[in-house]
């Protein structure tokens, strides 16, 4: 489902965030320092700061619905994957290298539009707990006439 | 609400981007990136509207919504927890939004493609630290910016503005003190041009160019928009905003729906971050436009708003008076200042080429474009009395009941385009300079020879 172009894109170092809702519908969220691509693009996994975790895991056992946004504030190019929950533990220490170095490349898309500072290295990005969600959709969300448009 | 909204306006600066969270009827969610959240009051914030999307769909089937917003002075998260309210087509809110965007958009040649076509307003339920972001609490302590425009800096600004004696220093006044009071290292001022519809850049502060003369018509660039619309822009996520816009430019180009690029030349910096226009207006009538801009993010506080549309008023009105002091002050006789000596011409100088185009108003300097309209009139004016009669003395009186410049009977705006003139010169051409003699009054200076040369 992921290509491997897209799959380059995800993994470089993007902002990312998931979203989940509810049995309300009530929306949740967490920031994700990084995401991997399963071989194949079938699966996503998400990171997910285990001190922001909590709603977001209630709501994905509640009903399993994910949505991760991606972007790249150098140029706003931006894509949105919806997914279905599967799985989620604790990343293990073999995930942190994986992890920070993701987060260090969003530090440096930051640093390239003039807004990282000292303070960036106060955000937590570990431990965190691996989400495995399955790609049901993917859309594109760069600005503009075509924000929402599946992606081919 | 334990939070209160005005204390995270910061936040709404766009500096950082903000990420918006909602749920469609059938159950699946959606989290998107957003360009701007705008500040309406202490319950309520508003999103822009520029593109169809799924999130506004989906918050027209189901209001609850999140938006989240990072604190660029401490990066310290916020959410939001948001219930859509209405949607505004007209208005203060959706005029402010508007006017942010298509600033932001004429800076790419997107004006009329990029623009709002509604301000979506929510109210907001709930506010609350993100939880995973602050994790080493000691560098996340919130920090409050300094606050810039005081009651203290803005009496420091109004002494400078009394001390000044006529439009020229009090215009020099306010540049440079926005520089040393506010710490603005770049401002201009542009007033009306003679075209309605247009602003003249008579005075800068702080770029390698003075910049005088350099036009803008209404509606385009900071200058033209604030002129139009008569209303402040306070943009401090400039780059961002950019980008965003730039972003959705190459997609709406993608599909035909942009003319040819046409990047506005706003004359400025390169990269700025933050920008400040702001309307100088007497009694409903534009005397001119200030404008401000950093290559620092400033944070304009909300406070700010009502100070700077204050501070626009206090300028109007100095600037006005000075206008109206300094051409009172030609039809009361007055006595001659001891004037310095003006420049003979230096024979061993190279003869400046000037040439006069009738038809266009308008001034060239050895093949170079320098003024047109009444300065180039006027220029003309005074240069062909000193090569028939040898004068160097001249007063704005005379120049005012010339016939041959065709001023106005009602407001001929004869000192500020002397003021552009001289500044003109200053940049363009510094072996003719005109220096102020008295009140009402100058010299003509020649630190060269002049040729000069009359076309249709």
């Amino acid at each position: 489902m992921i290509d491997d172009a897209l799959a380059t894109f995800l993994q470089q170092g993007l902002g990312i965030n998931l979203g989940t809702r509810d049995a309300a519908l009530e929306p949740h969220a967490a920031y994700v320092p990084a995401a991997r691509v399963e071989p194949g693009g079938t699966h996503l996994t998400v990171f997910v700061p285990a001190i922001g975790a909590d709603e977001v895991l209630a709501d994905l056992a509640d009903n399993g619905q994910a949505a991760v946004v991606f972007a790249r504030p150098e140029d706003d190019r931006a894509c949105q994957v919806k997914g279905v929950f599967e799985a989620a533990a604790p990343a293990g220490e073999a995930d942190r290298a994986f992890v920070e170095a993701q987060y260090a490349g969003f530090m440096h898309q930051l640093a390239i539009i003039g807004t990282a500072g000292e303070h960036l290295r106060a955000w937590t990005a570990w431990p965190c707990v691996a989400v495995r969600l399955r790609v049901t959709a993917l859309f594109s969300q760069t600005p503009g006439p075509d924000a929402g448009a599946p992606l081919s | 609400m334990s939070v209160p909204l005005h204390t995270l306006t910061s936040c709404f600066q766009g500096l950082i981007p903000a990420t918006l969270y909602t749920c469609a009827a059938d159950g699946t969610p959606n989290a998107a990136y957003l360009s701007h959240v705008e500040y309406v009051d202490d319950r309520h914030i508003a999103l822009s509207f520029q593109f169809f999307n799924k999130s506004r769909r989906n918050v027209a089937e189901n209001p609850r919504a999140v938006v989240r917003v990072v604190d660029p002075d401490t990066q310290q998260g916020w959410e939001l927890r948001l219930r859509f309210t209405r949607s505004e087509t007209a208005g203060p809110l959706f005029d402010r939004m508007a006017l942010r965007i298509e600033a932001i958009a004429s800076y790419c040649g997107m004006k009329g493609v990029f623009k709002l076509l509604a301000a979506d307003v929510y109210e907001v339920v709930a506010v609350r630290k993100v939880p995973e972001e602050p994790g080493q609490p000691a560098l996340v302590e919130r920090r409050t910016p300094d606050a810039v425009f005081t009651m203290r800096a803005l009496q420091d600004l109004s002494q400078r503005i009394d001390h000044a004696d006529g439009l020229e220093p009090l215009i020099d006044a306010i540049l440079q003190g926005l520089d040393d009071i506010f710490g603005f290292t770049h401002s201009s001022i542009l007033l009306p041009g003679e075209q309605p519809g247009t602003l003249v850049t008579i005075a800068t502060h702080g770029y390698a160019e003075n910049g005088a003369g350099a036009e803008a018509r209404f509606g385009e660039g900071i200058a033209g928009l604030v002129a139009e619309a008569m209303k402040p822009i306070r943009i401090a996520g400039l780059m961002r905003g950019m980008l965003y816009a730039y972003a959705s430019h190459v997609r709406a180009k993608e599909r035909g729906w942009c003319p040819p690029e046409r990047r506005v030349s706003v004359p400025g910096l390169e990269n700025p971050e933050s920008q400040l226009g702001v309307p100088l207006v007497v009694r409903g009538e534009l005397v001119g436009v200030l404008c401000i801009e950093s290559e620092i993010p400033y944070r304009f506080h909300e406070d700010d708003r009502a100070t700077i549309e204050l501070l626009g008023s206090y300028l109007a009105i100095a600037i006005q008076n000075a206008v109206l002091r300094e051409s009172r002050d030609d039809d009361t006789a007055d006595e001659v200042v001891a004037a310095p000596p003006a420049a003979t011409a230096a024979a061993t100088r190279a003869a400046r080429e000037l040439t006069f185009y009738r038809s266009d108003e308008c001034v060239l300097i050895d093949g170079e474009y320098l003024i047109r309209g009444l300065p180039a009139k006027v220029l003309w004016k005074l240069l062909s009395a000193h090569q028939a009669e040898g004068r160097t003395d001249f007063t704005n009186r005379e120049l005012r009941l010339d016939k041959s410049l065709q001023l106005p009977a009602y407001k001929d705006n004869l000192e500020t385009r002397l003021l552009l003139l001289r500044r003109r010169l200053e940049q363009k051409c510094p072996d003719i300079r005109l220096v102020p003699s008295g009140r009402g009054r100058f010299q003509l200076a020649l630190a060269a020879p002049v040729a000069l040369a009359e076309r249709p």
